[in-house]
Parts: C-alpha cells; sequence; structure tokens
C-alpha cells in the first residue's frame, strides 16, 4: 500500500504523457472488471428464465440428456401443442382471467372512490383509514383463510370463481386505496375547483379532471392488482376443488405435486404462457408512466 | 373563494359516502375474519362444523408447548434471516451496479429486475426444473466440474432443503430491494461525491461516508417491509417443499395450513396463526414507528 503510493508521488515528478497512459490503463482495467461483474451478475440472475425459455423449445428426448444441451439442436413447439391438447390449461387461463380481472375491477372502483375521499377530506377518522388499509395489505393471508373458508362454505360459495374474486379483493382493494390516494394527492384541488366554478358537479368535476389525471397511477395500481390476483394461491388452493373452476397457479402446482418426469417440458411451456400476461402489462405500465402527469391540464397552472 | 373552499372539502356526507364501500369490503374480508380466528381458536373445532365446545387457551397452551410449532418457529427464524439479510446485501450490490452508467444498462436493469415480476408458481417450475436429481441442469454441472460425484437432492433431503428454498426465494424477491434502493441512490446529490473526490477520497471512503448514510434510513425500512412478507410468505416454500422432507421447511403459515387443512384442527391452526400474527404485530409497529420518524424528518 504505501509502496504503491510512494510510486505514484514519484510518477507524479515524471512527464505528464505517461500519467495519462497509467490512468487510462487503471480506467480501462476498471471498467473491464466492472463489465465482468455486471456479465456475472446478469448470467446468474437471467439464467432460470433463459432455461425455461429454452427448454420450453426442446423436443422430449433433449429435455432429459444428460449433460443438456445449451441450445435445442431441434427446436419445436410440440411441448405447447401438448399443453393445449391434454391439459385444461386454457380453461385455467380463462378463470385466472375472471379472478384477476374481476378483482382489479372492483378493487378500481370501490377503492377509487375511497381514495379520492381519503385524499380530499381530512374528517375524523378518514386520516386513520389509510393506516388501516395499509395494515390490512400486510395482514398474513394464512390469518384469514380459515375464516374466509367457513364463510365460503356456508354461503355455498365453495369452488366457484366469485368466492376468488371477492377473497382477492381482500388484498387488492387496499393496494388500490393505498397507492390511488398517494396519486391523487398529487392533483391540485384547485383544477378541481375551477372546473366547479364553470358549472361542474363535484362528480363531474373528479370524472372529467382528477380521475384522468391520475390515469397513469390508477393504470398502474390495475397491473398491481391483476398480477397479485394473478399470482394468488392459498386462497385457490383452499376454495377451489373441480378441475373446472382451478386457475393457473393452481392447475400448474397440480402438475408439479405428480412430478411426473415426462411432463417437464409441458409445464416449462405453461410456465411461460403463464408469464406472458404478466410481461405485457408491465411493458404497458413503463409506457404509460412515461407519458406521466404533465400531458394533461396541470401546464395550465 | 373561501366560501368555495368550504362547500368544497367541507361536504361531511360525500367524505363518508365514498369512503363507505371501501370500509364495508375490508371490514368482511379483513376485520370480520381476524375476530374470527380469536373466536376459532378459543373453540375445539373439528372436521365438519365451524364451531365447537369452548375451551378457553386450551389451544394456546398446547401450540406453546408443541415440538412442532417450536420447530416451526425455528425454521421461520432462519428463513427470515437468512432471506433477507442476503436480499438486503445483494439489493445494495445490484442498486450500486445498476446506479452507474454503462452501456445495456436498461437490458441488465430488466433482467435484474425479471425474477420480481415472474409468478412464484412460474419461478418455482423452472427452479424445481434445474435442481432436479437426474435431469437438472445444476446437478449435472456440479458432477462435470467436479464439485460432487452423484447428484444432490436440493429440496428432498433434510441438510439441504432449507438452503435451497432461501436460495430461490432470494432469486425471486431480492430485486424488490434493488428497486427501491436504486431510487435512493439516484437521489443523492451529486456533488457531495465530486467534492469528496477533490478531496481525495476513495471509492470505499466515498461509499462509506456518503452513499451509506444516504441510503440506510430506507434500506432499514425496506428490510423490515421485506422482513414482514417473508414472515408469512407461503406458497413458495409450499410448492418448493410443502415443508417438508420430515418438517425440515416447514414455517408458522405453512404449519397453519397443514393444522387447518390437512389435519382440520382449525382451533388449534387458528392459534398458531394468531401467535404469529402476534410476532407480525411487532414488527408492523416498528415499520409504522420508523415510516413516521422519516416523515417527521422531512
Amino acid at each position: 500500500m504505501t509502496t504503491s503510493a510512494l510510486n505514484s508521488q514519484i510518477g507524479g515528478s515524471t512527464p505528464p504523457r505517461r500519467n495519462y497512459e497509467m490512468a487510462d490503463i487503471h480506467y480501462l482495467s476498471g471498467r473491464i472488471m466492472f463489465y465482468l461483474l455486471v456479465l456475472t451478475a446478469v448470467t446468474v440472475i437471467g439464467f432460470p428464465l433463459f432455461w425455461m425459455l429454452i427448454c420450453s423449445f426442446k423436443p422430449g428426448t433433449e429435455l432429459y440428456t444428460v449433460p443438456p444441451n445449451i441450445l435445442p439442436q431441434v427446436w419445436t413447439l410440440q411441448n405447447y401443442r401438448d399443453l393445449f391438447q391434454q391439459t385444461n390449461f386454457l380453461t385455467y387461463f380463462k378463470n385466472s382471467l375472471i379472478v384477476a380481472g374481476g378483482a382489479t375491477f372492483l378493487s378500481l372502483v370501490i377503492g377509487g372512490f375511497g381514495a379520492y375521499s381519503l385524499s380530499r377530506f381530512r374528517f375524523f377518522g378518514i386520516r386513520g383509514f389509510a393506516n388501516v388499509a395499509l395494515v390490512c395489505y400486510m395482514l398474513p393471508e394464512v390469518l384469514i383463510v380459515i375464516p374466509l373458508y367457513s364463510y365460503v362454505v356456508k354461503l355455498g360459495l365453495a369452488d366457484t370463481l366469485i368466492a376468488l374474486v371477492i377473497a382477492n379483493t381482500a388484498f387488492t382493494l387496499p393496494l388500490a386505496l393505498w397507492f390511488m390516494r398517494s396519486y391523487f394527492n398529487a392533483i391540485p384541488i384547485s383544477l378541481e375547483e375551477s372546473a366547479m366554478i364553470d358549472g361542474c358537479t363535484r362528480f363531474q368535476a373528479m370524472m372529467r379532471i382528477t380521475v384522468p389525471l391520475a390515469l397513469p397511477g390508477i393504470v398502474s395500481v390495475g397491473v398491481f392488482s391483476f398480477n397479485h390476483a394473478w399470482n394468488e394461491f392459498l386462497f385457490a388452493l383452499v376454495f377451489t376443488s373441480s378441475e373446472s373452476n382451478k386457475t393457473l397457479p393452481l392447475g400448474l402446482a397440480t402438475w408439479i405435486g405428480q412430478d411426473n418426469i415426462y411432463s417437464w417440458g409441458m409445464l416449462l411451456a405453461g410456465a411461460v404462457l403463464v408469464t406472458v400476461p404478466v410481461v405485457f402489462f408491465y411493458l404497458l405500465v413503463q409506457r404509460k408512466l412515461v407519458t406521466g402527469l404533465s400531458d394533461g391540464g396541470v401546464k395550465g397552472e | 373563494m373561501s366560501n368555495l373552499n368550504q362547500s368544497f372539502s367541507g361536504d361531511r356526507f360525500l367524505a363518508y359516502a365514498a369512503l363507505a364501500p371501501s370500509a364495508f369490503v375490508m371490514l368482511l374480508l379483513a376485520g370480520v375474519p381476524t375476530v374470527t380466528v380469536f373466536v376459532t381458536a378459543m373453540q375445539n373445532v373439528g372436521i365438519g362444523s365451524s364451531t365447537g365446545p369452548f375451551v378457553g387457551l386450551d389451544n394456546f397452551e398446547w401450540a406453546i408447548h408443541d415440538r412442532g410449532m417450536r420447530n416451526a418457529l425455528t425454521n421461520t427464524f432462519i428463513w427470515v434471516f437468512g432471506s433477507v439479510s442476503i436480499e438486503m446485501v445483494l439489493g445494495l450490490g445490484m442498486a450500486l451496479l445498476l446506479n452507474k452508467t454503462f452501456r445495456g444498462r436498461g437490458v441488465a436493469r430488466a433482467i435484474i429486475l425479471a425474477p420480481y415480476l415472474v409468478p412464484t408458481v412460474v419461478a418455482v417450475l423452472t427452479w424445481r426444473y434445474m435442481l432436479h436429481d437426474i435431469v437438472g441442469v445444476v446437478n449435472s454441472i456440479l458432477v462435470q466440474v467436479g464439485l460432487i460425484d452423484r447428484p444432490l437432492l436440493f429440496l428432498n433431503s433434510t441438510g439441504l432443503a432449507m438452503t435451497s428454498v432461501i436460495v430461490i426465494g432470494v432469486w425471486k424477491f431480492f430485486p424488490f430491494a434493488v428497486i427501491a434502493l436504486l431510487g435512493i441512490l439516484q437521489a443523492i446529490p451529486q456533488e457531495q461525491y465530486e467534492a469528496a473526490r477533490i478531496d481525495g477520497a476513495s471509492a470505499f471512503q466515498q461509499f462509506w461516508r456518503i452513499t451509506l448514510p444516504y441510503v440506510l434510513p430506507v434500506f432499514l425500512l425496506t428490510a423490515l417491509l421485506r422482513t414482514i412478507w417473508t414472515f408469512h410468505k407461503f406458497e413458495i416454500i409450499y410448492l418448493l417443499t410443502g415443508g417438508g422432507p420430515l418438517n425440515s421447511t416447514t414455517t408458522l403459515p405453512i404449519l397453519v395450513y397443514l393444522k387447518a387443512f390437512s389435519d382440520f384442527e382449525f382451533g388449534r391452526a387458528a392459534a398458531i396463526s394468531i401467535l404469529t400474527f402476534g410476532i407480525l404485530a411487532v414488527l408492523m409497529a416498528a415499520y409504522f414507528f420508523l415510516i413516521r420518524r422519516a416523515e417527521k424528518q422531512q
């Protein structure tokens, strides 16, 4: 350490050109190290998903070769064909769409009005309610699944999609409330006030001014909710018994349980297709978030 | 103007009417069930019924002395502490990498954040395939490199299952820490680093004296939030090992599920879930306390 410090001091007295070269080498080696680090991180973290995608296109024989080929020698869609022909994948997919879509819709509508109230009013209990929402969001699923199960059975809703839509709302609604409140907070009240001076009713002012301005936020809340319900497993596991009402996570999980060595290709194809909507919505939000608030009437301020 | 202002935020009826549906739904889906769990926990509820004879605190007493419960408690602490500490360190490291400008940063960021977006069931499927003892790529590589001479049962041996589950959990959830920390890293004023560099501070000193103090509050808050969520994580463990082998990965949420829906001992399951919730409540209180303090400081 001391010798190198000494060296660099000696180096400082030699002509400056050499010094630059040293600095360049130093910089370059640092840069190479940095890129190696990034490359390692990306390879290790990205490998499982890469492997899932690649293997879903491998024919059955190649899935079980030891050691495995990195890239398939023959690319095939057979796994995807099998998935649709031999399983109820489409039913699961449809059920998941209904459950996630239903829970998201309910949360956005109910939570939209709720969040508006949380953001615009300061009456007794309203401020505290935002914290209640956050607590509800953090409640463990296993805590409420036992009583919810007994209600569902009593109401005759066991093994229905409606039960799953409602149960999922237990988590997506607090999420929607908490986030939409902050989006509404970001929109100045004065905009609504001027709309009301111009003759809008309160509801019109909310629908025509506040909601459109908060739209990017509302869309991302929608995506979060959808994602949450799309992933939800415990409620589906406990409430559902028949094949025709299974959601995607539950359907795929049942195959895992069987651990049939010959169905890996199909399972991986299923895994890829479950991921597609999530990626699609993520890209959608990213674009929406870029357009942002400034597009709307805030400029008029 | 003040007149309008008053009418604007002075409509008490509207305020409560807009909030009422949300309040109703949350009361129905979170409030009432939470109370019901306490009632169930004091009953001896068996198969085919939703109520049973009142037994007071017997279920709690049973739970405190139960060996399975203690095992689950130990496992939960290993799972939570292992996962969160690695997630946070890895998350900070990756956030520091992604905070630098370099070619291909967008792609690197997308790949590093991807595991968090992928549904849990997908992550589980992929890892189960990769860790398979016969066809799995991980065993295949380890054997070829010569690190092991026969395939390891990553998820089916008592010695390895918990470690494997933690590794997979970290892979799935560490991007949350990256996102949270990247946000705060980008908020650090660059002048501070320039000033430090002029004064001759090394990269390590810059990290220790500028970055770390700046990041620390968010780091702790994120760690606490991850602790809360990891604590009651259910499906990733359930789908990977089902709590096995020999209960070596049975955490408290798994135990609650198994007691309720496999043994059908709803009363005891409810008691365990309340004890779990008690630990969580302390963590949540700490979280709210920290948030409140952070808000005041701003």
